[in-house]
């Protein structure tokens, strides 16, 4: 079941994901430059390694977000089996924007991080 | 601002966005699909799989989409579009829902409109909220006040930042100078700080000051309205200077006030502005009533402390003037004025005393009426929403969130609404025209119900809340299903319609209580001018045509006497003409005229002189209001050459001061109150009946006739004239006299006896009039309602109908059964209705003449009539059911 944790889920809300995707979108983006959709999917799922639930389809939404904040940007091109697809781009402000987020989430986890801790003793 | 950009571009390329985000799915589900391929998974697996990974791919576009355009503009107007598309396929419930609200919301904008201008309009001056009159009670008449009290409240400036006064507007000649026709011009009499006080700017020129308003008769300059100098002088900027007649006074126009101010009354507009020194009178003279005194308070000051100065200012003021006479009769009444502090934001009104009330009491009604408007609209969207389940399945299936439905609903709910609104504001003028026509010809001249921004902002308010109001609770009703099962079962069978079936029939009784109150209402306030209108007058109102005259200034007393002499020997002799004569004040003229008097012997005058009214009356005056002296005579020609003192009293006066007495003729009574017998005698030469003069709502008082005595009179009199001809035939022959005479002398109000009864109870009648419209159109609306409901509930039973009626029951026992149903609603609502009219009946108590709020006749007609028309609104329902044929039932099944 190599596909096993893409399953679809009824309950999966994209929402709930929205900031966390967004700041994965883009790291991916920063790490491996212009992608297209399959292959931002497909590298999201590698590197959560199965822990991450999620619908395919909602990354678009969120790219269209991205977009229009202006953190990313969209031609179409060739794809390496030459075939025709959009393809992604992290723009300046996306950049800096990967460095606030980065900072937002670092804190989080740190706060988080202590409380978890601090209830354990 | 970028994202709103890119979102507003997004709307005009929808079609080409659409195409990319299908194909780079394609894209996607390629690559995934060529990815499991090489895995090994056979084509057509493989592609499945792909789908499955990727998720509802049609949700996920919906998504997209909601976010790409700018979603609120580009979904309003998908739903607009596809509400009207709906609206457009349901004909009869769209004219339905439709006519409801229009009725409801353009009764509501006409009242309110009435509410605005007479309540809540604020003058266009400068901070209304400060603006207060001092109303003056007791004594002489009301609100009007004399010259020297507006200088003794001028004085403090420890209270006002100004104080200023005003005549009334007064209706003058004007000579424009340019034609020979005599024209009309609204004048008011100001002091020299009116302007300033109020905050208004001159458009032209300069407006009054202080200095213009010293001396009597030494300013004879004017200010005119922006809107005089636009209608009548044509914007002419050389107007500055000109000399314009007014009034047959020259004066000089020294400036424009600025666009849009009218003076400081509601129903009436000034059209130019003199300084007060220009009246013609004895302005000093603390009895001469004649100017309303208006003031800024000081910001810091309140309402409250200003009354409480007033008061110490008037009693020290009423006893330097009157304090020497404190222990007479006329005295102890000068004695007893006071001054009322009131806010004048809104402007001075007269009307808004008789009519503030009524308005208020008809606004709620058709607040009422609203509500039934808007229960019927959500019983019919209850229905369509049931018919609608399938649809509304078929899109929550295709993804369509709940929300989304919910505010497609609402969305149609607003186009109903809206398309009301429009046709409601129509009605809305035409509804003003008609409550206009109402009002006496005084008070409704320059009475501007024109809708402003409040209104219409009102009107807008009260539409989108019944928008919510009536298709909230459907549209919950209506998403709130398993689509599933709708889908399954086809859309015939309806889980949940039990809940449906309730709602409306709640809706029902709400419509049916809320009818009984406005049914009730307009009861009450016709059996109330149903007694008004029987009273009787004491005269023949019919065939009476009554007008005054407006001579020119320069003419004596003497020409108008010789004029009138003529006129009234003319007319008499004009074939038709029955009767002519005339009084001072005559009756239903809007005043009256009263005197104090001792009566030798009676008790009631011992002590002191009582006033009682009197009428100088002209020859043959009772015989053209067609009444006949009980006893004694009318007064004859030799009367009026004489100078004997005579007079004729009417029975209030026997019954109050000669009580017992058959015949008061050869009887005396003395206008000098001065000793306890008085003074000069007059003699009575005749008894007449009651004659209600002065209006219906008081019962006659005690009354002297004395003869028109040019000399002794300083008020022109109303003429009468009786003939059997219309009026409108009438008025033709009086004009030509009247202008083969003397064609200077201009005829004013003419009325006819019956109208002016009728103008004296304008309020009554419009209420009872609007009252019975509203109480009629929530009948209508509840027997919609209650048609539609029992229609519906038929409908869903006709295949257990037909089942009984199969196996045996009779069609009478049927068509029992669902009146039953209705009869309970119907009398549900009765009940509850009931005591809340009887509350509406308390609250209007002040409008009621001659009955109680809980009259019952009136009460028992009401539930009646609610009965009567539930019943038949539930029969025809009932009817069908007994005509189910068993066959067809079952087929419907």
């Amino acid at each position: 079941m190599a596909y096993s944790f893409w399953m679809p889920t009824r309950n999966a809300k994209p929402d709930v994901l929205q900031g966390t995707l967004d700041l994965m979108v883009l790291r991916t983006l920063e790490s491996m430059g212009p992608q297209h959709g399959f292959g931002l999917a497909k590298r999201i799922q590698q590197i959560s390694a199965g822990t991450l639930e999620l619908n395919q389809g909602t990354l678009y939404p969120a790219l269209l977000r991205l977009e229009q904040r202006g953190w990313i940007g969209s031609r179409w091109g060739a794809s390496d089996k030459n075939r025709r697809a959009k393809f992604y781009e992290l723009t300046k402000a996306g950049r800096k924007q990967i460095g606030r987020e980065t900072d937002d989430w670092e804190r989080t986890v740190a706060l988080m991080d202590r409380f978890l801790r601090a209830a354990a003793e | 601002m970028r994202t709103l950009w890119n979102r507003l571009t997004a709307l005009f390329s929808q079609r080409r966005r659409d195409r990319d985000l299908s194909e780079e799915v394609e894209v996607h589900l390629e690559m995934r699909a060529a990815e499991l391929r090489q895995q090994g998974l056979d084509p057509n697996a493989a592609r499945a799989a792909a789908r499955r990974d990727f998720g509802g791919i049609e949700q996920m576009k919906e998504t997209y989409r909601d976010r790409r355009g700018v979603p609120w503009v580009e979904i309003l107007a998908k739903d607009v579009t596809y509400g009207l598309r709906g609206l457009r396929r349901n004909p009869a419930f769209t004219l339905a829902a439709v006519l409801s609200l229009a009725l409801g919301i353009g009764a509501n904008t006409a009242i309110f409109s009435f509410v605005n201008t007479l309540m809540l309009r604020l003058l266009p001056v400068e901070k209304p909220e400060q603006l207060l009159n001092l109303y003056r009670t007791g004594g002489w008449g009301k609100g009007y006040a004399s010259y020297p009290l507006y200088l003794e409240f001028r004085k403090h400036t420890d209270l006002f930042a100004g104080v200023f006064a005003r005549s009334g507007a007064d209706k003058v000649r004007f000579d424009p100078g340019h034609s020979n026709s005599i024209e009309y011009v609204q004048r008011e009499y100001v002091t020299g700080n009116y302007f300033d006080v109020l905050g208004i700017k001159p458009a032209i020129g300069r407006l009054l000051q202080d200095e213009d308003n010293r001396t009597p008769q030494a300013h004879p300059i004017v200010v005119v309205s922006y809107d005089f100098w636009r209608n009548r002088l044509a914007l002419d900027p050389a107007v500055l200077g000109r000399v314009l007649k007014v009034d047959e006074q020259p004066l000089t126009v020294i400036g424009v006030a600025a666009p849009g101010f009218h003076g400081v009354e509601v129903e009436s507009r000034a059209e130019m502005w003199v300084p007060a020194m220009m009246f013609r009178g004895q302005i000093m003279q603390p009895g001469m009533h004649w100017v309303w005194i208006m003031a800024r308070r000081l910001p810091q000051i309140s309402r409250s402390r200003i009354q409480a100065a007033s008061n110490t200012i008037m009693q020290r003021y009423l006893m330097s003037v009157y304090g020497g006479q404190r222990d007479s009769a006329f005295g102890k009444w000068a004695l007893e004025q006071r001054i009322d502090v009131r806010d004048a934001g809104v402007g001075i009104s007269m009307l808004r005393e008789e009519f503030g009330k009524p308005l208020t009491i008809l606004m709620a009604a058709v607040g009422l009426v609203l509500l039934i408007a808007c229960a019927n609209v959500a019983s019919l969207l209850i229905a369509r929403g049931a018919a609608r389940r399938r649809e509304i399945a078929m899109r929550f299936s295709l993804g369509a969130s709940r929300w989304r439905l919910v505010r497609q609903w609402l969305i149609e709910s607003l186009l109903l609404a809206m398309l009301g609104t429009i046709l409601g504001l129509a009605f809305a003028i035409w509804g003003e025209r008609y409550m206009l026509l109402f009002l006496p010809p005084g008070a409704g001249e320059r009475f501007d119900v024109a809708p402003d921004a409040t209104v219409l902002g009102f009107t807008l308010a009260i539409s989108i809340l019944s928008a919510i109001l009536f298709g909230l609770a459907p549209a919950l009703r209506a998403t709130s299903l398993d689509p599933a099962a709708a889908l399954k079962d086809g859309g015939s069978q309806q889980p949940g319609h039990g809940a449906r079936a309730g709602f409306r029939k709640a809706l029902v009784v709400v419509q049916v209580a809320l009818s009984v109150v406005l049914v009730a209402a307009a009861g009450l306030f016709a059996h109330s001018l149903a007694g008004l209108r029987s009273i009787n007058t004491g005269f023949a109102a019919q065939n009476v045509v009554t007008f005054s005259l407006d001579y020119p200034r320069a003419w004596k007393s003497v020409d108008h006497e010789k004029h009138r002499d003529t006129l009234l020997a003319r007319l008499s002799a004009v074939p038709g003409i029955a009767s002519v004569s005339y009084g001072m004040p005559g009756p239903y003229q809007g005043g009256s005229w009263s005197s104090g008097i001792r009566v030798p012997g009676s008790a009631r005058t011992a002590k002191e002189g009582v006033q009682v009214d009197e009428q100088a009356i002209g020859p043959a005056y009772f015989e053209t209001i067609g009444i006949r002296p009980l006893r004694g005579r009318e007064f004859d020609p030799a009367d009026f050459r004489s100078t004997r003192k005579i007079a004729v009293v009417n029975a209030a006066f026997v019954r109050e001061f000669l009580p017992g007495t058959q015949d008061p003729a050869g009887r005396v009574f003395s206008f000098d109150v001065s000793k306890p017998e008085g003074g000069e005698p007059t003699y009575i030469v005749g008894l007449v009946r009651d004659v209600l003069h002065d209006g219906l709502k008081t019962s006659a008082k005690p009354t002297v006739y004395v003869p028109f005595r040019e000399a002794e009179v300083s008020y022109d009199p109303t003429l009468l004239v009786r003939a059997p001809l219309p009026p409108g035939a009438l008025l033709p022959v009086i004009r030509r006299e009247l202008s083969r005479i003397a064609p200077e002398v201009m005829l004013v109000e003419p009325r006819t006896l019956r109208q002016r009864v009728d103008d004296s109870i304008f309020v009554e009648r419009m209420v009872a009039t609007l009252s019975g419209f509203f109480g009629g159109l929530a009948l209508l609306l509840a027997a919609i309602g209650i048609y539609g409901v029992m229609a519906y509930a038929v409908a869903r039973r006709t295949a257990e109908i037909g089942l009984r009626i199969a196996l045996g029951a009779a069609p009478a026992k049927i068509t029992w059964m669902v009146l039953r149903d209705g009869l309970l609603l119907i009398g549900l609502g009765v009940t509850i209705g009931l005591p809340l009219s009887l509350a509406a009946g308390r609250i209007s108590a002040s409008l009621l003449h001659g009955i109680k709020p809980d009259d019952p006749p009136v009460f028992a007609l009401a539930i009646a009539v609610l009965l009567g028309t539930g019943v038949l609104a539930a029969f025809l329902p009932a009817r069908r059911a007994a005509a189910v044929a068993p066959i067809e039932a079952l087929r419907h099944e």
